[in-house]
């Protein structure tokens, strides 16, 4: 049994080279003093960071030139957002729709849809969320109720999202609702391309256990679509929504939200004589190293055109458990003030409170364990 | 993976599935050199095959997964380090040596030789990266048998044939010990999901229990991170500098060990602490495994001393420059 085969991965040529251009652009740009900014930066959205990298060639790095993208290679892609990842970069505004939005309208939108979103996003200058969950459908995903109906040349849409993350400064969203009445878990369901400032559509935030504002419930009151609204076939939403999530479980962000705290405590440490110290920054190092090894593994794959949505999933249940347990770690082998001034202490502060999330968002790690079983072959 | 490390590992599966994890060396070691398995990563200018550790992680890994009870991976390590200095026979590795070295021989003890009974020379680290090949006397002095059931002799030499050279076999050893204990927990992992997919309790199978299911998916996560590990270890040794790596897969290793053995005893239920079962032999074998060439907290405290060290705006830079 070989649940996850390794493979030497074939780095471009020119990682070393966009290493150091994503370096300069960073050393560029002014450094936000908080330091909790820098954990879970891809939560964190700075619009005009998103129009930086747009300009630098660094968003939609794999689309068409067509349509505004850079034609490079998906591993180059993957040198780029470890390295705006590691530096803890904001690069929450642009990261759903560079990760999977953009690539899904290129795959499956119609021609008017992909000329009208795409080469804004890829100018870092047009954000996009998901429509996934709904009040009464979250891991059971196939349970959506939102519904699109044919009437005319029109599709109108009826029902809610919930934990939209960034809606609130998103322009678009692709939702997952059901086209066919009355159909069963994930029959009958499409996917749609819904303009935020569509009339009927309205949005009201989630205020997060930190006071944060990342989530918002929209609510969609008879909005009305045009025909090519529609993304893909009619009735195949299902399929498509499960390439999307192979993507968006698949990226370095799933195990590298905490690498803010890790580089915090190398400097809040220095070279120390603490052996506990000591050995838990090796163990973490040996951990993030092995991640960032099984990360781009499954980069490889996906760029030699497998599907390794197994590999995947493992590498994000281990990715999450890791930068989830790592905030409980530091804690207890340095003495800090959480309610002092020191950097460690700031960044530790905020994921200790964040990091419950690591393993609910794009998957529990409980759907994830039964993916896996799946895989060995178990259900 | 390439033609020939297809064939290579099609060739060691057959071997050490036959083998197995009871033979012994005088049973094994004539089918091991009938193959000259033991020249693997011996240079091609002294009649090996001048293979790579991505071909080494091959066939120690399948050795891991068969839990083969020949000192095959020993030898082929001390091969790689004795033979371009003309120390010819069954070369095997050891923990530690100790004493002094004077006009080419060696007077002191070595410590913790693998399966020495028979063994022409040895390999052990001795100063810090370097390494001390010795003949070894025909009589063994203390030997002592590992958890698994394997030979470790204390061997004292007076005057014994030595050379010592910058190879860090201390290094090799954890990496070797890496990449058996991928295999072994690709194996356990295996006969897990077999088990439970046919005994049966409460009128269905274990794998129909969620709480078994989830269990052997952290099993699984587990198994894929030494895989991955191990494999990686291997292409940095290939690129000419795995310090690093050798270190970290050995330490994600040993930490898979724990939840992996655990897991995989745990489903079993009763039948799988017997003798005659056959999940011990991996387990026992993993266990014994954990401590040698480096224990947690051995590697924990290296890399942990090295990154402190380097500080934090060292940290990303040094870990991409390594694949870049």
């Amino acid at each position: 049994m070989q649940t996850f085969t390794a493979q030497p991965i074939p780095w471009p040529d020119s990682a070393a080279a966009l290493r150091q251009k994503v370096r300069d652009l960073i050393a560029s740009y002014p450094i936000n003093p908080d330091p909790a900014k820098r954990a879970n930066c891809w939560a964190v959205a700075d619009p005009a960071f998103s129009k930086l990298l747009g300009d630098a060639g660094l968003i939609g790095m794999t689309w068409s030139r067509e349509y505004g993208g850079h034609e490079r290679s998906s591993l180059e892609r993957y040198v780029v957002l470890e390295e705006l990842l590691a530096s803890g970069a904001p690069v929450g505004a642009h990261w759903i729709a560079d990760r999977q939005t953009g690539g899904m309208l290129l795959n499956y939108g119609q021609e008017e849809e992909k000329r009208r979103w795409v080469p804004g996003m890829a100018r870092g200058e047009v954000f996009a969320c998901i429509g996934l969950s709904e009040p009464n459908s979250g891991s059971d995903l196939a349970s959506v109720k939102t519904t699109a109906q044919k009437k005319g040349d029109r599709w109108v849409i009826d029902g809610q999202k919930v934990w939209t993350t960034g809606a609130h400064f998103s322009h678009v969203m692709i939702a997952l609702v059901r086209t066919t009445p009355g159909s069963q878990r994930n029959e009958g369901l499409s996917q749609f391309v819904i303009p935020m400032d569509a009339p009927g559509v309205t949005i009201r935030p989630i205020i997060d256990l930190t006071g944060g504002h990342d989530f918002n419930e929209v609510f969609f009151d008879s909005v009305e679509l045009e025909e090519h609204a529609l993304v893909g076939t009619e009735g195949n939403g299902w399929r498509q929504v499960t390439a999307e999530l192979s993507l968006e479980r698949s990226g370095p962000e799933r195990y590298l939200s905490s690498t803010a705290l890790f580089l915090e405590l190398l400097r809040h440490v220095g070279p120390t004589t603490d052996s506990n110290v000591r050995q838990l920054v090796g163990k973490l190092a040996a951990e993030m190293w092995t991640l960032r090894m099984m990360s781009a593994t499954v980069a490889a794959k996906l760029a030699s055109g497998e599907d390794p949505a197994l590999e995947a999933t493992i590498v994000k249940d281990l990715g999450n458990s890791f930068e989830q347990a790592m905030p409980a770690l530091v804690q207890a082998a340095v003495d800090l003030d959480l309610a002092g001034e020191a950097p460690l202490a700031r960044v530790l502060g905020h994921l200790l409170q964040v990091s419950p999330s690591f393993s609910l968002r794009g998957g529990t790690r409980e759907i994830l364990k039964g993916i896996i079983a799946r895989g060995l072959g178990l259900r | 993976m390439n033609e020939q490390q297809t064939m290579l590992s099609d060739m060691t599966q057959a071997l050490f599935a036959e083998l197995g994890h009871q033979t012994s060396i005088a049973q094994a070691w004539p089918r091991i050199e009938e193959l000259s398995l033991q020249d693997l990563l011996v240079h091609d200018d002294h009649g090996g095959f001048g293979g790579s550790w991505q071909d080494a992680l091959i066939v120690f890994r399948t050795a891991g997964y068969h839990a083969l009870a020949a000192p095959l991976i020993e030898g082929i390590l001390a091969a790689s380090v004795g033979t371009s200095h003309g120390f010819t026979g069954r070369g095997t590795i050891a923990r530690a040596a100790e004493g002094s070295v004077t006009g080419g021989t060696f007077t002191g003890t070595i410590d913790g030789v693998i399966a020495g009974e028979g063994a022409s020379f040895v390999v052990a680290p001795f100063a810090e990266g370097q390494s001390l090949i010795v003949t070894l006397p025909e009589q063994a002095s203390r030997q002592a048998k590992t958890i698994s059931g394997e030979t470790r002799s204390q061997v004292t030499i007076k005057d014994g044939r030595a050379v010592q050279v910058a190879i860090d076999i201390f290094g090799l050893g954890a990496f070797a010990r890496a990449a058996q204990i991928a295999g072994a927990l690709d194996a356990a992992l295996a006969i897990s999901a077999d088990y439970v997919n046919q005994r049966k309790q409460f009128g269905r199978t274990l794998a129909a229990f969620q709480a078994v299911q989830q269990s052997l998916a952290t099993f699984a996560c587990e198994a894929a991170a030494a895989n991955c590990a191990a494999s990686a270890a291997a292409e940095a040794l290939d690129r000419g500098d795995g310090a690093f790596e050798v270190g970290a897969a050995k330490l994600r290793c040993n930490i898979a060990v724990g939840a992996g053995t655990a897991i995989a005893h745990q489903v079993h239920g009763a039948i799988g602490f017997t003798e005659e079962y056959g999940l011990h032999p991996l387990t026992r074998r993993l266990w014994a495994w954990r401590s040698e060439f480096g224990n947690d907290s051995y590697w924990a405290d290296k890399i942990g001393d090295q990154v402190c060290a380097r500080g934090a705006d060292n940290f990303w830079p040094d870990l991409t420059a390594h694949t870049d």
